[in-house]
């Protein structure tokens, strides 16, 4: 069965991928529950969707704003909506102060990386005009087994796992489910890692790499990503 | 490096914006125009651009390339929520195209240490 229902061409992998990603955020990890992942989604569509918040109004000092039956704490909705809207302005001093709000530097990553998945599906079919991905119920079992990795700050601000590669692809090691979510979705929607530099002349999808190229430059400017 | 490898005379202004050129990209003026509309969630503007894609490249091209977009979403929240530094070796070499592209002054610039 088809994730999404259009009659624009899709390719049956990319549709594939975003309905495999849905049962992967309803996976519970060893830091948040299968609730709480789904929650990350759900709070980054209503930041897509909300009217913007500026960049210095977290959700969590404004009266009312969020539900006090929420079930992720404060902080990590205050990640959810300047990340989401507002990625640009981030430094090293509000990571550690998110981070002094009890939430350990882990359960952030995986954060950063369930928002970031978010924002791809979501955006994708806002794009196009079709109905979002619908999210899955929440796994009541706790399946979670904890990463055996040995993590450390080094290079970014948050703990890496001393994997080989470019810095943004080691971003998400401390977490590989997420990185491994991160890959399915780069192998249909950019170029699989592989071909990351090795091959710079072959068409992936309908697009040229120039044109591949192009628009994830012009997005990133928008996004005003140094990186 | 793409277009050096395919002999292409390339340059960097649709990447700073959709009305400054193609940059040497076929349909890059649409594609620089379409990831702004998509950025900007403007419905009116998305749907002209769709439109002009659609007509000129094809209905696939229209998709892929928002798939791109959609996935450099992703990628800049990555690097930006997790203050990932430019890759060592990458610092010098692309200092000219830094320049180019007007990046130097955000807030996002972080350098490995050295």
């Amino acid at each position: 069965m088809s994730t999404y229902t259009t009659e624009l061409p899709i390719r049956p992998e990319l549709d594939a991928a975003h309905g495999d990603l849905a049962t992967r955020w309803a996976t519970p990890s060893h830091s948040w529950s299968s609730k709480q992942r789904l929650s990350v989604i759900a709070e980054v569509r209503r930041a897509i969707d909300a009217d913007e918040l500026a960049p210095w109004e977290a959700p969590s000092s404004i009266e009312g704003f969020i539900a006090n039956n929420h079930p992720l704490p404060d902080a990590a909705i205050d990640v959810i909506w300047r990340l989401t809207n507002h990625p640009g302005t981030l430094t090293k001093e509000w990571y550690e102060s998110i981070i002094s709000r009890n939430i350990d530097p882990v359960a952030y990553v995986e954060l950063v990386g369930l928002v970031a998945q978010a924002n791809c599906v979501d955006r994708f079919a806002d794009g196009l005009g079709v109905k979002r991905v619908d999210l899955p119920d929440p796994i009541a079992t706790k399946t979670a087994v904890m990463s055996e990795l040995e993590v450390s700050v080094t290079t970014h601000w948050v703990p890496t796992a001393a994997t080989k590669g470019p810095n943004v692809l080691k971003a998400l090691s401390s977490v590989p489910f997420e990185n491994e979510s991160r890959e399915i979705l780069s192998s249909v929607q950019y170029v699989p890692t592989a071909a990351l530099l090795g091959d710079l002349t072959s068409g992936y999808n309908s697009l040229t790499r120039l044109q591949i190229e192009l628009v994830a430059a012009r997005t990133s400017k928008l996004n005003e990503c140094f990186y | 490096m793409s277009g050096v490898s395919q002999n292409i005379d390339i340059s960097f202004e649709a990447i700073s914006s959709s009305t400054d050129g193609n940059g040497g990209v076929l349909h890059g003026e649409l594609l620089s125009k379409l990831s702004e509309a998509l950025w900007s969630k403007n419905l009116n503007e998305l749907t002209a651009v769709r439109e002009e894609l659609v007509n000129a490249a094809g209905a696939d091209v229209f998709v892929d390339a928002v798939g791109v977009s959609a996935m450099f979403h992703m990628m800049t929240r990555i690097a930006d929520g997790t203050g990932t530094p430019l890759d060592a070796g990458t610092d010098e070499p692309s200092a000219d195209i830094r320049e180019a592209i007007g990046v130097n002054d955000l807030v996002s610039r972080r350098h490995m240490a050295t």
